[in-house]
């Protein structure tokens, strides 16, 4: 690490709570009896899911057909759904590895980068407004290592044009001590000391008061100093328990481990005096505060990611991704990764987990590892008689799309399909595709973003019914979009192909084809008109508004 | 910390018998999944509540309590207005508002609020979900809370509305359905008094708009029909909603109200939106919200206060004048309530500032003890003498007064989420 450290730090070591911290770590499973480290990712994912499906008696839903996985996995991947043309192309594709070869085609585009960029913006700032796109859009171009990233978030450095976007994290948050902690403890450890805050969490022993303010201290000399952060050398964070005793906090990471640091006096009224008026005078000359010689949030980095202590850090984003992909946390909820509340694979989370770590935090690689299983294949139809619970895996998920992904499905769809045909140059169709995803932030600003037990609500089904907006910008009829092509399209079966193809990425089936046509003929006096009802029905359709 | 209340009897019998008991509504109310997951609420305690309501006056920026309900007169703090009697003895209020002075039977005051945060983003996010805010869980705010206990799933009329048609400090009191998640959003209204896309487009006639709904809900059930999941039904209850909502336009018209009703309510802006809001609890609307701003008078504070107070007293006792007559009182609850108060001592230009330590809100109607005052301020104003009551007591006093037990749980995933903060209680002496 390029930051300078006093002559001071040499003599600060770290004491390790060795006997809680075995307690602590979330899972009890040790390395040694997880499958081999060079097992692909893929194969481990499948390993442990079938094992516990086996040992349930659980029959797994069969795979999804290849227009199915196609679109989840573009969705997933580039926040899209395939265009008409690339579904029959892959669907046609007689190839046995095209699975993979979409996937490497899908990581390896511009887009992957930046539905990444919206997915970690929606994670890591979800009541800001885009405060770290520019950062993330950097960050991931270069697949920057997820650790360092953290470091970044927590430590860039002001001066340095590349890492002082990712101050913002802590910027927009240090105005709130108490959130800046539960935030970082939620975001990257998975972990809410939240109600730790007032007493003892009554069901988790480790969860102390102590827990909570432990996090705290390392983020209480943090300040903003005119839109720069700055960090004092002294300040301690004392607190009252539920007995009512006056504790000061030792600085204790959610392992239990607690660092020393050296001593340090309350400064007096003049030194302090002095320390304002020059920070006052850094303020107006926008120049950040100097570097504390004992930085508290630099120890926070330090432990958090030092091999037995990042435990909690890796199993986190795993969690998180696995959650992304599957719809469900190996862990849930996904804040509650403590020792009482065990994950549904905990060798599973254990494997991917020391992956991760020993692939330098590579996040591409996990996502493509994750996404290349056939437990993520699976078909999101469920005819048995019990459905299995969502925490097995036997059965494909049903997401809410996010508003990104929903209103650039929604542009994808009612584009003329022509436009970006098998016939147009590949970076054409790319230009095109972003500029569709580029022309669906109005809409996506009008849809909630989905959080655990996601309600859509009515505002949505109103504008979506009732919005000048969506008429203009979905239903127009114009010939770069489908309707204008479904209006000169005489067969009313292939009219109603070219939009199921479009729309839905697949052919319609037999029931659904005949209500079609009977929507369209009865209405042949409008057909016009009845080809945008049309079009807005299956739009507003659910299959149209989740990812399954 | 206490033993976790049971708040579910537990039996499936229960379950089966509620919906039983809500019949045609129990199609819905039971698909609800990610609901049931989250409260199911007492049969009792269902019988209990039917039918209340709540309106808000959000005083937006922080009203005055000493030029409304705790005037200070003859102090150095008290300003140039005087304190008048009431209709109830012992209960004096400023001269500003002698029409409620007139009406203060159905009326509790409450005047030792202490809610410690004076800032208006902070003090309005407490005093819209009774508690502080919290880092992981997304509370939803006192409107959120009454549409999912007091609402109907299926409801033909919205069951949260807000009007915030100013701009000074919307930004801090908007609606937050947390984990409740979007259905319980308020449906807002910030530009006008008619809320956005609740009316069909031109281009498109009412049959045609229907039947594309219809034709929408057949390609949607399919595809639902063997999939699962706790958002997927939501989808297709808000569009099943859709129609209903759009044929409560009307509610948000004022001209649909003899002129007569009109007179008396007043022209202003906030006079139409408390006869909307009375139009919508009629129609069997839970909770408006209806904000007024902007109350920030730093400097200048008493001809802001003579301007706004007057203006909150006139409205104020037509819409209590106004339920009362229609029977709609005894189920309604009105709340005057701000993010803070404001600071005893005046300032250099003749301004008082914010003040979270010492202040006043007031409930009138449902479940309120009428002609009451809790709590007392010193002299001064300065600090709560007598029963200091914090955000999550007052909540606590609301849902009590509505018949919702406050100490019940939410349960997000396998976490149990109090209605109102552990410490908080219920102050009885408001409750009839």
């Amino acid at each position: 690490m390029a930051r300078p450290r006093a002559l001071l730090m040499r003599f600060v070591y770290f004491t390790l709570a060795i006997a809680s911290m075995v307690l602590n770590v979330p899972s009890a499973i040790h390395g040694s009896e997880l499958l081999p480290e060079d097992q692909s990712i893929a194969e481990v994912v499948d390993h442990y899911i079938s094992a516990r499906l086996k040992q349930e008696r659980i029959d797994a839903a069969p795979p999804a057909n290849d227009a199915n996985v196609l679109r989840r996995t573009t969705l997933d991947l580039v926040g899209r759904i395939p265009t008409s043309s690339e579904t029959a192309s892959y669907v046609n594709d007689k190839d046995e590895y095209k699975r993979r070869n979409l996937i490497d085609r899908l990581i390896g585009s511009p887009a992957f980068v930046r539905h990444q960029v919206n997915e970690f913006d929606a994670l890591l700032m979800p009541d800001e407004k885009n405060r770290l796109r520019e950062y993330l859009l950097a960050a991931f171009t270069e697949n920057r290592p997820w650790d360092q990233m953290f470091r970044e978030m927590m430590l860039g450095q002001a001066d340095d044009p590349e890492q002082k976007g990712a101050l913002q994290f802590v910027k927009a948050r240090v105005g709130d001590t108490d959130r800046l902690t539960n935030d970082v403890s939620v975001t990257f450890f998975g972990v809410n000391v939240s109600c730790a805050q007032c007493h003892d969490h009554p069901d988790v022993y480790e969860w102390s008061q102590d827990r909570f303010y432990g996090m705290k201290s390392f983020f209480n000399r943090t300040f903003d100093n005119g839109g720069l952060l700055g960090e004092h050398e002294y300040g301690l964070v004392s607190y009252q328990t539920t007995e009512g005793e006056a504790r000061k906090a030792q600085l204790m990471f959610l392992t239990g481990a607690i660092l020393e640091e050296p001593e340090v006096a309350e400064p007096d009224d003049k030194t302090k005096k002095e320390e304002k008026e020059k920070l006052e005078e850094l303020k107006k000359q926008k120049q950040a505060p100097p570097a504390p010689s004992f930085s508290r949030r630099e120890q926070l980095v330090e432990i958090a990611l030092k091999s037995g202590e990042n435990d909690y850090f890796a199993k986190a984003i795993v969690n998180k991704l696995w959650n992304r992909f599957f719809g469900y946390g190996l862990v849930m909820p996904l804040d509650q990764m403590h020792p009482e509340n065990p994950a549904s694979h905990p060798e599973l989370l254990e494997w991917l987990s020391r992956d991760l770590v020993a692939h330098n935090y590579d996040l591409s690689r996990l996502v493509r590892g994750i996404v290349s299983s056939e437990a993520y294949c699976r078909s999101s139809v469920w005819k048995g008689s019990s459905r299995p619970h969502p925490d097995t895996f036997a059965v494909g998920s049903v997401r809410p799309l996010t508003p990104y992904q929903y209103a650039t499905l929604l542009r994808v769809a009612t584009a003329n399909p022509d436009s970006q045909s098998a016939d147009q140059k590949p970076e054409d169709v790319e230009a095109r595709l972003a500029s569709l995803e580029n022309a669906a932030r109005g809409i996506a600003g009008e849809i909630e973003y989905p959080g655990p037990e996601f309600q859509v609500g009515v505002a949505e089904a109103l504008f979506f019914s009732n919005s000048e907006r969506v008429r203009n910008d979905l239903l127009r009829d114009s010939n770069d979009m489908l309707i204008g092509k479904l209006k000169k399209t005489d067969d009313v079966n292939e009219l109603i192909s070219v939009a199921t193809m479009s729309i839905w990425n697949r052919l319609p089936d037999p029931e659904e084809e005949a209500a079609l046509v009977a929507y369209l003929q009865s209405r042949s006096d409008r057909r016009d008109e009845a080809i945008g009802q049309m079009v807005w029905a299956m739009l507003t359709s659910s299959e149209c508004r989740f990812n399954y | 910390m206490s033993k976790r209340r049971n708040w579910f009897c537990g039996s499936e019998e229960h379950r089966i018998s509620r919906r039983g008991f809500l019949g045609t509504a129990a199609a819905t109310a039971g698909s609800m999944s990610a609901l049931n997951l989250l409260r199911e609420p007492c049969l009792a305690a269902e019988l209990k509540k039917q039918d209340k309501r709540v309106i808000l006056l959000w005083l937006a920026g922080g009203a005055s309590q000493l030029e409304t309900w705790d005037p200070k007169p003859g102090r150095s703090t008290g300003g140039p207005f005087a304190a008048i009697p009431t209709s109830v003895p012992g209960i004096h209020i400023s001269e500003l508002m002698p029409k409620m002075a007139r009406r203060m039977e159905d009326t509790a005051i409450i005047r030792s609020l202490n809610t410690k945060d004076g800032s208006h983003g902070g003090g309005a996010r407490m005093m819209h979900l009774g508690r502080r805010d919290e880092a992981a869980v997304k509370y939803p705010d006192l409107g959120a809370v009454l549409a999912r206990e007091l609402g109907s799933a299926d409801s033909r009329v919205p069951d949260n509305v807000s009007f915030y048609t100013a701009t000074e400090g919307r930004g801090s009191a908007v609606g937050q359905a947390g984990f409740l998640g979007a259905r319980y959003l308020p449906m807002s209204l910030t530009t006008n008094s008619k809320p956005d896309n609740l009316a069909r487009l031109d281009s498109i006639s009412d049959l045609d708009h229907q039947q594309r709904h219809e034709l929408r809900e057949l390609l949607s059930n399919r595809f639902i029909e063997y999939r699962d999941s706790s958002s997927l039904r939501s989808h297709n209850e808000a569009y099943s909603r859709v129609r209903g909502l759009m044929s409560s336009d009307k509610l948000f018209d004022v001209s649909e109200e003899p002129q007569s009703i009109r007179d008396l309510y007043g022209p202003s802006l906030f006079a139409e939106q408390c006869l909307i809001a009375r139009r919508l609890v009629e129609a069997g609307t839970p909770f408006v919200k209806v904000s007024r701003a902007w109350w920030d008078s730093h400097g200048q504070n008493f001809e802001t206060h003579l301007e706004l107070v007057s203006e909150l007293d006139h409205v104020m006792s037509t819409l209590l004048d106004d339920l009362k007559q229609r029977g709609l009182l005894e189920n309604t609850m009105v709340i005057t309530l701000s993010e803070f108060g404001r600071t005893p001592k005046i300032n250099a230009s003749l301004g008082r500032d914010h003040f979270a330590s010492a202040w006043s809100c007031s409930l009138s109607g449902c479940g309120i003890n009428g002609g009451t005052v809790y709590g007392a301020t010193d002299e001064d104003g300065q600090t709560v003498k007598d029963g200091e009551v914090d955000a999550g007591d007052l909540f606590a006093t609301i849902y009590q007064a509505l018949g919702i037990d406050p100490h019940t749980e939410y349960h997000v995933g396998s976490r149990p989420i109090p209605l109102v903060h552990e410490k908080a209680s219920v102050v009885t002496d408001v409750l009839a």
